[in-house]
């Protein structure tokens, strides 16, 4: 009786063990890569990252890597590009910064079946002749900087903040086309108010940054709006034009401010009043959103039909607050605190 | 100083550079450039590149270069901002220092004891150093708290004295009492005698792994008060701070007279170089050009430089 016993409770146990075993092996094990220009040196990485880890906890048989370059350069996300191409992922979700550059690898790949979803920059190029990649999930970056711009009008409108006169759009990085997209969408904007519109190439280098926006205010002193196209940046243009007496507080006077992302700066600049207003281009959503679509398209073979905008949605003052918690609750309360330069 | 002690001042092509360049910029721009705030915009950011074009004119004088004091101003601005709230601002711009020096040492020690190019150890040293500002940062910006900016010790770093940048008051201290090192103590000749002969000067008994290693160590001091003074006057991090310092301090020392050959070199001509390629950035912008062409222009300009200066030299009756 007692060897019965031991027999049956160890074919029990055997049985259990193989049907975890069977119901592990039915499930498709699949391993997708973000290669990002969004680096380490880059808060906004925190966004794709730990919405990678939520999509992660909810899909246990995908393996997301975060793959990312720091010293931003075109060469080097392509060779980046590449290398995670050579590994054979199920899946790629990378930004198109240059659609030349990343034409001839990114049409590799998805001929050797792996699928691509763009994120964050898309390939600005017409339907046939973009590179054929799954979707786009992320903001517009032309809508971007039109947006903010009509924002901006519309205050004009209601008599709260002058009216511009000229506009310099400081950007940190002369090759990027979502920046320059940006650009192009306050140009828009501010154009059809009457206001010229500069860009200027301030660098990423703090001192060096300022100094050139500071040049660039005292030769044009007619220059009552910056737009800076990185959120880090907004307390240098503040601090410059605070620094020459420009009044750059949000006001009826002097030089406003306009700046993007929903980072702890921009959002802080807001509700201080050292902002009129910045942007979210959704970050949370353009980590998580990319892989679910990989994952639906290897599992179910699902393909959307359009690119999915996650922005742009306007921070002003009416709403920061709302959007202080929300990125207090994915960067934390100490790092959101430490983040705040104003 | 005599017309004879004019000449033969090693930064005399950067003196001649300066007012060929102020005569030109007040020819074209005569409204535009002499005002007291472009005057005091150029001033303020020549008097922190002003710094680190020291550090690197003293190691081109012994016939080495560092290629790491970008980054080495990157680490030490980060390292007084992120230890403020445990170490405070006194004992957080000691440790900053101290990283810097550091720095210096264990590359000078590869240099002089592992016989090792400078370009190659200092090229290493720029990486690692960035590599350190990332991991350390996480990527974020960090900031000081009010206090902070309040302390005494950012206050009389950072800001303003009597209305003027105090980066200037600065300067002009630290490039006194480098210039005294330089030219009255016998480590200036040690420093040039190593430079233009490393055998001839140890036949005549100076140590010169020792004046290089100096020279390394003050070099990235330097490079690292320039961070701390900025951060003082700014106190933001940001991972980015000082890239591609080392090239504009290269060329700055470069069109300040000093000889990549070694041997030759002064602190004031680095000081004018900086003051030359600030300049140009400013007066470029000034007149409608892409800022982008300003890297153009100071490549020219350090070409030119480099010319003018041989010439210079030879005409002089000076060995190049």
């Amino acid at each position: 009786m007692k060897l019965t016993c031991k027999v049956l409770a160890t074919t029990l146990l055997a049985a259990t063990a193989l049907s975890s075993v069977a119901v592990a092996q039915d499930q498709k094990q699949y391993r997708f890569v973000m290669v990002s220009h969004i680096g380490s040196n880059d808060p906004n990485m925190g966004w794709l990252t730990k919405s990678m880890e939520e999509f992660e906890k909810k899909y246990p048989n995908v393996k997301t890597e975060y793959i990312s370059t720091n010293n931003y350069s075109v060469q080097e996300h392509v060779r980046l590009l590449e290398q995670a191409i050579s590994t054979g992922p199920d899946g790629i979700a990378v930004p198109i910064v240059s659609s030349d550059a990343f034409e001839g690898p990114l049409r590799k790949a998805i001929d050797a079946g792996i699928p691509v979803v763009a994120f964050n920059i898309p390939d600005a190029r017409p339907d046939g002749e973009r590179i054929p990649y799954l979707t786009y999930v992320g903001g517009d970056e032309y809508l971007t900087g039109k947006k903010l711009g009509e924002y901006a009008l519309a205050k004009v409108e209601a008599g709260e903040i002058p009216k511009p006169t000229r506009v310099v759009c400081a950007s940190h990085d002369s090759a990027h086309q979502g920046l320059k997209a940006r650009c192009a969408g306050m140009r828009d904007a501010m154009e059809k108010a009457g206001a010229k519109v500069d860009e200027l190439f301030i660098g990423a280098e703090p001192a060096t940054a300022r100094n050139t926006l500071q040049s660039f205010l005292q030769a044009n002193t007619d220059t009552n709006y910056v737009f800076t196209v990185a959120g880090w940046s907004s307390p240098w243009a503040w601090g410059v034009a605070k620094d020459m007496g420009l009044d750059p507080d949000v006001d009826g006077k002097g030089v406003t401010v306009l700046t993007v992302d929903e980072g702890p700066v921009s959002i802080e600049g807001v509700r201080a009043g050292h902002l009129l207003a910045t942007n979210s281009q959704g970050f949370w959503l353009q980590g998580y959103a990319p892989m679910e679509w990989l994952y639906w398209n290897k599992e179910f073979g699902y393909a959307p039909q359009s690119d999915i905008l996650t922005g742009p949605v306007i921070i002003n003052k009416d709403n920061a607050d709302n959007w202080a918690t929300l990125v207090r609750g994915v960067f934390g309360d100490k790092a959101y605190d430490e983040q705040n330069t104003w | 100083m005599t017309v004879k002690q004019l000449t033969h001042t090693q930064g005399l092509g950067a003196i001649i550079g300066v007012v060929i360049m102020l005569a030109a910029f007040t020819m074209i721009d005569v409204s535009g450039w002499w005002t007291r705030q472009t005057i005091a915009n150029v001033v303020q950011f020549t008097a922190i590149l002003g710094f680190v074009a020291m550090g690197q004119a003293l190691v081109i004088m012994c016939k080495e270069i560092d290629l790491s004091v970008g980054s080495v101003y990157g680490l030490t601005g980060v390292a007084f901002i992120t230890l403020e709230p445990t170490l405070g601002v006194p004992g957080s711009l000691l440790a900053a220092l101290v990283i810097a020096a550091l720095a210096g040492l264990v590359q000078a020690i590869a240099v002089v004891k592992g016989q090792l190019p400078s370009m190659i150890v200092t090229l290493g040293g720029l990486f690692t150093a960035r590599g350190i500002i990332y991991v350390w940062t996480g990527g974020s910006v960090h900031n000081f708290s009010e206090d902070a900016r309040n302390h005494p010790v950012t206050r009389l770093l950072g800001g303003e004295l009597f209305g003027i940048e105090a980066a200037i008051f600065w300067l002009i201290a630290v490039g006194l009492a480098l210039n005294l090192l330089l030219w009255v103590t016998p480590f200036g000749n040690q420093l040039l005698a190593t430079g233009g002969s490393k055998e001839s000067a140890e036949s005549r008994g100076v140590r010169s792994n020792r004046v290089k290693v100096t020279a390394f160590v003050l070099c990235a001091l330097l490079a690292g008060f320039a961070g701390v003074l900025t951060l003082c006057d700014r106190p933001q991090t940001h991972v980015t701070l000082g890239e591609l310092m080392e090239l504009e301090a290269i060329s700055a020392a470069v069109i300040g007279g000093c000889l990549l050959t070694g041997g030759r070199g002064s602190l004031v001509g680095a000081v004018l170089g900086a003051f030359i390629v600030v300049s140009f950035r400013y007066e470029l912008i000034a007149l409608g050009a892409p800022s982008s062409w300003y890297i153009t222009f100071v490549g020219v300009v350090l070409i030119v430089a480099v010319i003018f200066n041989q010439l210079l030299a030879r005409r002089l009756g000076h060995s190049v």
